[in-house]
């Protein structure tokens, strides 16, 4: 008996007790969206210059790397379409042959080279687009150039194509890429605990603290976290969703995942989920499985390497790999249908 | 006065009662008359209640021994709430939870090693341990809004007050008492 | 310990206190002192703000405790967020989903909502968060 009201007696002053923060977070507001530095158990000063390191170098990956503000990778694109090759930064060129091979790696679901339909969407645009979508005619017309990574050749820092019809657009990777640089910042300043989250893709780092990071993932179809995971040592999660960009003509929806086989967005899926090493492999999987679709995405994830991966199919069906159902917890209730798929 | 009289009278099970059992039903009726008398009283906050009924817990601590207290205070929450009509209510979940911290903190107080204390000493911490029983009952098993914790310094800083009036009245009783015992003498 | 240990002589004298008495004296004054401190320091206290993150307008803490509205600006137009009894919800906004309105009312420390076309978050701070970063 005595125990029991010991033990309110604890709950209580538990329940007082003041608890240390040691989480340093910081939002950023860069590369058009909301960048989240969180940093555990870092010095104060530290953490303040390795996060003004951060927000520099994302902002000239910002300038660097934009698909349609004039700058060095429009500059590029001009040169490419007028045919003739272009001097490119050693950056953009570890980024073109990254590009490339993630690109094949993908069988062409990822595609970076098809800046021209992405721009004819409307989507090289920071209001969103507002339709109507563009006709099915220049649609086919753009597809028939077939514009593609291995068109593009670097030789002595110099960029050319063989197809004039190649428009770079790294806006399915280039967030992954600035994440990994982030973090790489963060880690050359010894904070070896921390989150980078931009836009709601992240790479985690460490602990916080005595337990693992805690990371919800969004519900593609109604608010809030549909799962979670927990992310220890160095991870990226990164989720390709219908819900991020789209725009609404007559009814229909258009989002901006742009399947470059058919020229019009990706159908079947509402939203992946991938999880590797890398932030900049993550998110170029993301989307490739978010275009490869619910019957297609483990053969694409198993191309790519990728043995933790979630589909949400636009039923609301949740399909994953042996991997990733391992480590899931779902955090609605009752659980959506779930389908284990082996790779 | 006849302390055997009520049970004979109401019941026809005879049952051997000792002189605690009937020392403990006199003074476990005194406080609940006290308490149902202070649910009559209209309150500003739910769970604000000047506590008189914490007097004779705290005066029965020091006179009988916390044995005693425990079942007073104890038969005050139950038979309280029947009266009132709140047994098993939430109402009746924080009542018991309150009694049973300060309950709890009065045996700590009698195994405690230093410096006596006076019943002001008692009843204050007496009423602390009962409100925040109370709040945390209150907070874990019902509201665990956290709008509710910016209330706890206030209810916390009543129970305070009403620690010092009830460790004044009490004072004044067991002194009284005393003096009455010694006069008789 | 029972009566026999504590002296009781005459009225004047009951209401003496011992020095046990002024120990739990001084340690109800800091108990409140430091109740005070740790739940009404700050605005609101903890689990009691949210943290409005807005392309144009930067990051800010709000209390949730004091109601009103806020009109942010994001890249589509003006949205508005109204804070109501310990709650935060979006209830205009200019985008084509409306997905930050149907999300509802927040409260609990980590519920979050966004509106990804104007470039504007919510999130529900508090001391136990129930995720520390939340992939979209």
């Amino acid at each position: 008996m005595r125990k029991a009201f010991i033990l309110v007696l604890v709950l209580l002053s538990s329940a007082c007790g003041r608890q240390e923060t040691k989480l340093h977070d910081t939002q950023l507001l860069v590369m058009g969206t909301l960048v989240n530095v969180s940093i555990w158990d870092g010095d104060d000063d530290v953490a303040a210059v390795a996060t003004a390191g951060v927000e520099q170098r994302l902002r000239e990956m910002h300038r660097d790397l934009h698909a349609w503000q004039p700058g060095p990778l429009t500059r590029v694109n001009e040169a490419l379409a007028a045919g003739k090759s272009a001097p490119v930064s050693e950056e953009a060129a570890m980024l073109i042959r990254r590009g490339s091979e993630l690109s094949r790696q993908s069988g062409g679901l990822f595609n970076p080279a098809i800046g021209d339909l992405i721009a004819l969407w409307g989507f090289h645009n920071d209001d969103g687009p507002h339709g109507p979508p563009p006709d099915a005619a220049s649609v086919r017309a753009l597809l028939a150039k077939a514009p593609a990574m291995s068109d593009l050749h670097i030789e002595d820092g110099s960029l050319r194509s063989e197809n004039p019809a190649v428009q770079l657009d790294f806006g399915g990777f280039a967030k992954g890429y600035a994440v990994d640089e982030a973090v790489r910042i963060l880690r050359e300043h010894h904070l070896n605990n921390a989150i980078v989250n931009a836009g709601g893709d992240l790479r985690a780092v460490g602990r916080h603290g005595d337990r693992p990071w805690r990371i919800g993932i969004r519900d593609p179809r109604g608010p809030g976290v549909i799962a979670s995971v927990e992310v220890e040592g160095d991870e990226s999660v990164f989720t390709s969703g219908d819900y991020e960009r789209y725009f609404e003509y007559e009814g229909k929806r258009y989002h901006h995942i742009i399947d470059p086989r058919s020229g019009f967005p990706a159908v079947g899926s509402s939203s992946v989920t991938t999880i590797s090493k890398e932030a900049i492999v993550a998110d170029a999987s993301a989307t490739a499985l978010f275009v490869a679709g619910p019957d297609a995405w483990v053969r694409t994830a198993k191309a790519m390497g990728i043995d933790q991966a979630m589909l949400i199919d636009d039923k609301g069906k949740v399909y994953m790999t042996p991997a990733m159902a391992k480590r899931i917890h779902f955090e609605v209730d009752p659980p959506p249908p779930i389908e284990v798929v082996a790779p | 006065m006849n302390p055997t009289e009520p049970s004979e009278a109401s019941s026809p099970i005879i049952v051997m009662t000792t002189r605690d059992d009937h020392r403990i039903a006199w003074l476990a009726a005194l406080a609940i008359v006290i308490h149902v008398a202070e649910a009559a009283i209209p309150s500003p906050m739910p769970g604000v209640k000047p506590g008189l009924a914490n007097v004779i817990t705290v005066a029965v601590f020091i006179e009988f021994g916390w044995r005693t207290a425990a079942w007073v205070s104890l038969l005050r929450v139950l038979v309280g709430s029947l009266v009132i009509g709140s047994f098993l209510t939430p109402g009746f979940a924080l009542s018991l939870t309150g009694a049973a911290v300060s309950v709890a903190v009065l045996g700590l107080i009698r195994l405690w090693p230093g410096p006596s204390l006076s019943p002001l000493g008692v009843c204050m911490l007496s009423s602390l341990s009962h409100m925040a029983g109370q709040f945390s009952a209150a907070y874990l098993l019902f509201i665990p809004h956290p709008g509710m914790l910016t209330l706890l310094p206030v209810l916390m800083t009543l129970a305070a007050v009403f620690g010092l009036v009830s460790g004044v009245i009490t004072s004044l009783l067991l002194a009284s008492l005393h003096g009455r015992v010694a006069n008789s003498e | 310990m029972t009566a026999s240990a504590i002296p009781y002589r005459s009225i004047a004298g009951a209401l003496r206190p011992t020095p046990g008495d002024i120990a739990v004296a001084l340690l109800t004054v800091v108990l409140l002192v430091g109740l005070y401190l740790h739940f009404w320091s700050g605005v609101g206290g903890e689990g009691e703000r949210a943290r409005i993150v807005s392309a144009d307008n930067g990051v800010q803490i709000v209390p949730l405790n004091e109601d009103r509205t806020l009109t942010l600006h994001g890249p589509l137009g003006d949205s508005v967020i109204e804070i109501h009894d310990g709650r935060i919800r979006f209830i205009e906004s200019p985008c084509q989903g409306k997905q930050c309105i149907h999300a509802g009312w927040l409260h609990s420390a980590g519920s979050f909502a966004a509106c990804l076309p104007n470039r504007i978050s919510i999130t529900v701070l508090g001391r136990n968060r129930h995720f520390d970063s939340i992939n979209y």
